[in-house]
């Protein structure tokens, strides 16, 4: 019966895609799932500048020669954003227009995750482990046809696929966020998204729920309270419960085996609604840590065991 | 669009989590509120009378000196690993998930069963206590002196935390802003009060109200000394000796060694990775205290007399532990400073008023008892260490009833034990030194984190901190280490057994802190064996994926 390795929000973290593609062999695990938010949330330029690069990390300004060029992109790319090699002139054209901006880094994103796609092939093929992928709501809807592209990773968004003897359903959209990403809908169409696949699933004792957005309230959707201004209130203290009712209401409706979820990445936990089990692995990829759960399906139990691991 | 001078640095998309950093006076708040000068403050330092030729100001400074070393070990471990912040996680990913346990289950957990009849006891003689006495309820104050009154007094803190954890901690940051602003401005009064008063005023108040509300003789200020005399050899405030200056630090750790309490919560505070934030927010949450104490120590002095002060302490203390000798003071309560600071009006309800604004410095702060420890329960049971529903949150109020199980009923039973039972006390005064043997985990964690996790350490804000070579963070750790393990050889083999928990003299407390070691350790085997019965291998639940 597989074994289920579930990994979610690496946003763009090179260190966390590696050990994502490592966790089949470290942990024997039969199926790797990629919850959503692959991509990287900023560029970091590399300013070519007389012979000399010139790129700040960390709020710490570095001159580097071409030789260390390569270890700072390894750098870059560890915390989850991308290097940008560009001339002073480029660097202003960057800063200047925005539709320049928008158009380079979707770029740059895109050849990110066909880089990932590439990386998977060549450390997984023939090695008969499956690796799903489901782009979440931070995610351009580009990324999909990048994914598609790949014959190794399989692209889990809005698809019902078999796995052993078990259903999976999946998609990375959620509900509004303050930030207006892009792949965001009301409550309503969310449900409708979601009702769509799980009403072709036949038996929902074997079923998995792969919704990148957690269910409201099940303390899974826990997030920093913020304001209009997007500022962290009372120091960070304050959670408030930011899931999604349609993604609540699917899980109660239909009573699957599993759901697996992301999107909060400080909302770690695994909670049982109703017959399902209800995880969210969280996220600590600027550390260049792989927060993820493994699951042990099972033919007669469903979920033989589960655990969280911080890999 | 970060920049440095004018071009810029780093180009952001629109993304979920791009928040802005929290404020850091937020955090101060709550890191001053947890080095409470008023309840633990003057609670803790109310022991310092046992201290010979001890000089307070002097120590107070040190202390802080020491445990600003701590508060930057806690700072650059929230800027290696914020997410997942907190002892539990720092010393289960670098000394191991077993150590990691034990050794914060102990501290974040056990050992907070017996802070609420701590809190408990403040609540009574800085709040019911003085206010009963002050509005003529004479019964209602000897009652919170009764067994049964003291256990009440402790049902009375669970109730309130457990209302503050449902409320849920939004809520209750509004209300300790609130808490925060009224108290500053009634310590404003109480210090104006002192300052404005000399100190025959203040002998003058003393034996009025001492007369007025407790029925003692005349010149009760001096009968207060005269009490004390018979177990205590007086203080002069100017008498300075270096030796027991630093006898004096494991009283102050009391109240000053936890600028750092809401570690724990900084994991989930996307600001956190920059460590100028959660450093300055503990730096000054200390500092600000240590300079109000010196303010307030400086004014008893001035005001109220150092002997004075020191042998109302003694003769409250000595008398209550049945010292040999000691003889009951005229004035019978903790010699609470607001409440005579209040005594320098001539006028009950304003005196009553006085002791109810400073009662939101403990209403403020105590609802955060159980925050931290139910934090790491619920990390523990993530981790599988312990059963699922420790982790279960009720659906409709949001309330985390398995963590707050696990909390409440120990507590209850411990503050029976503690109200029922006098010969435990000195399991109670242990409450700090267990805190502190975490806390020392944590900083042996720090001290190796850069051999022990390279990759989290070279990947982390602070590799660049260096001194001679070596990393900042363990310089720092070392220095906070050797600080820690001076107070910990002070508890625990002190030959006067000065602070009441040396091993030799309170066998008790050795049983209890052992007890509570070893249920930790068959918690994490029996855990081992069970989830490695269903499939699951608690060891590697923190061991890194190879990356290559």
């Amino acid at each position: 019966m597989p074994r289920v390795f579930f990994a979610t929000d690496l946003h763009g973290s090179e260190m966390c895609w590696r050990k994502f593609l490592n966790a089949a062999k470290f942990y024997d695990a039969d199926v790797l799932i990629c919850g959503g938010d692959m991509t990287g949330k900023a560029m970091i330029p590399i300013v070519e500048e007389n012979g000399h690069y010139t790129v700040t990390i960390a709020s710490e300004r570095q001159v580097v020669g071409g030789d260390q060029v390569a270890d700072i992109e390894n750098q870059i790319r560890r915390k989850g954003y991308y290097p940008l090699h560009v001339t002073p002139a480029r660097l202003q054209e960057l800063d200047q227009d925005a539709d320049v901006r928008k158009a380079t880094f979707q770029q740059i994103m895109l050849d990110g995750v066909r880089r990932w796609m590439n990386m998977a092939a060549e450390k997984l093929r023939g090695s008969g482990v499956r690796i799903f992928v489901c782009p979440g709501n931070d995610d351009e809807m580009e990324v999909d046809d990048v994914v598609r592209e790949s014959d190794m990773v399989e692209l889990g968004e809005g698809r019902m696929v078999e796995i052993d003897g078990f259903t999976m359903i999946s998609t990375g959209w959620s509900n509004h966020t303050p930030w207006n990403t892009h792949r965001e809908e009301t409550e309503e169409k969310l449900g409708e998204r979601i009702e769509a696949m799980a009403r072709q699933v036949s038996d929902q004792s074997r079923a998995i729920f792969n919704l990148h957005c957690p269910p409201f309230r099940s303390g899974l959707d826990e997030a920093p309270a913020i304001d209009a201004d997007l500022k962290l209130l009372h120091g960070g203290r304050a959670l408030r419960p930011v899931g999604s009712t349609a993604v609540k209401e699917a899980i109660e409706k239909h009573q699957p085996l599993l759901s697996l979820h992301g999107h909060i990445h400080e909302s770690k936990g695994a909670v049982k609604l109703g017959k399902t089990l209800s995880i969210n692995p969280g996220s600590a990829y600027e550390e260049g840590m792989l927060m993820a759960a493994i699951i042990n399906l099972d033919a007669k139990k469903g979920i033989k065991s589960y655990q969280l691991v911080n890999g | 669009m970060g920049s440095a001078g004018a071009r810029p640095t780093l180009f952001l998309r629109n993304a979920t989590g791009l928040v802005k950093a929290w404020s850091t006076f937020d955090a101060f708040v709550y890191s001053f509120w947890s080095v409470n000068l008023i309840t633990l403050g003057l609670y803790g330092m109310s022991f310092a009378y046992t201290v010979p030729n001890g000089q307070l100001l002097a120590a107070i400074l040190i202390f802080g000196l020491l445990t600003t070393f701590l508060v930057g070990t806690y700072a650059m471990l929230v800027s290696v690993m914020p997410r997942t912040g907190g002892d539990y996680a720092w010393q289960s990913r670098v000394l191991g998930g077993g150590l990691g346990f034990v050794l914060s289950i102990t501290g974040w957990w056990f050992t907070l069963f017996l802070w609420a009849p701590i809190y408990a006891n403040i609540l009574v003689v800085q709040f019911f206590s003085p206010l009963a006495y002050t509005l003529g309820w004479t019964n209602v104050a000897t009652f919170f002196t009764s067994q049964n009154g003291i256990f009440v007094s402790c049902l009375i803190v669970l109730a309130f935390v457990s209302v503050v954890v449902t409320l849920g901690m939004e809520v209750y940051a509004r209300i300790q802003k609130i808490c925060f602003w009224i108290g500053l401005v009634g310590l404003a009064v109480t210090c104006a009060l002192l300052l404005f008063a000399s100190q025959s005023d203040f002998q003058n108040a003393f034996n009025r109200e001492a007369t007025s509300l407790f029925g003692a003789p005349a010149n009760a200020y001096q009968a207060t000394i005269d009490a004390a005399s018979k177990t205590f050899s007086g203080q002069d405030f100017g008498y300075f000796a270096f030796g027991p200056i630093f006898l004096l630090l494991p009283w102050l750790a009391f109240y000053l060694l936890w600028p750092n309490w809401g570690a724990t919560l900084y994991g989930e505070v996307r600001g956190a990775k920059d460590i100028r934030k959660p450093f300055w927010s503990m730096f000054w949450g200390l500092w600000v205290t240590v300079a109000l104490v010196a303010l307030v120590m400086i004014l008893i002095v001035k005001t109220m007399g150092w002997n004075f002060y020191q042998s109302a302490n003694a003769a409250y203390w000595n008398n209550l532990f049945a010292v040999q000798g000691a003889v009951a003071p005229p004035v019978p309560i903790w010699p609470y400073p607001v409440m005579f600071a209040g005594w320098l009006v001539d006028n009950h309800l304003f005196q009553a008023l006085l002791i109810l604004v400073m009662g939101l410095w403990f209403f403020g702060w105590a609802g955060t008892l159980f925050l931290s420890s139910t934090r790491v329960i619920f990390a523990a049971a993530f981790d599988r260490v312990l059963p699922a529903w420790a982790a279960n949150i009720s659906a409709k109020r949001r309330v985390p009833y398995g963590s707050l199980i696990l909390m409440i009923v120990p507590s209850v039973v411990i503050s029976a034990v503690y109200a029922y039972r006098p010969t435990f006390t000195s399991v109670f005064l242990d409450a700090t030194a267990v805190l502190a043997l975490t806390f020392f985990a944590t900083v042996v964690a720090a001290i190796i984190l850069p051999w022990r996790r390279k990759d989290l350490y070279d990947a982390s804000p602070i590799a660049r901190y260096k001194i001679a070579g070596v990393p900042l963070i363990t310089v720092v750790g070392v220095i906070t280490g050797l600080f820690l393990l001076f107070m910990l050889y002070q508890w625990s083999f002190n030959g006067d057994n000065l602070y009441g928990t040396s091993f030799q003299k309170t066998p008790n407390s050795v049983y209890y802190f052992l007890a509570t070691y070893i249920v930790a350790v068959v918690i994490y085997v029996s855990a081992r064996i069970y989830r490695s019965r269903q499939g699951i291998d608690l060891r590697r639940i923190h061991h890194e994926i190879p990356v290559e």
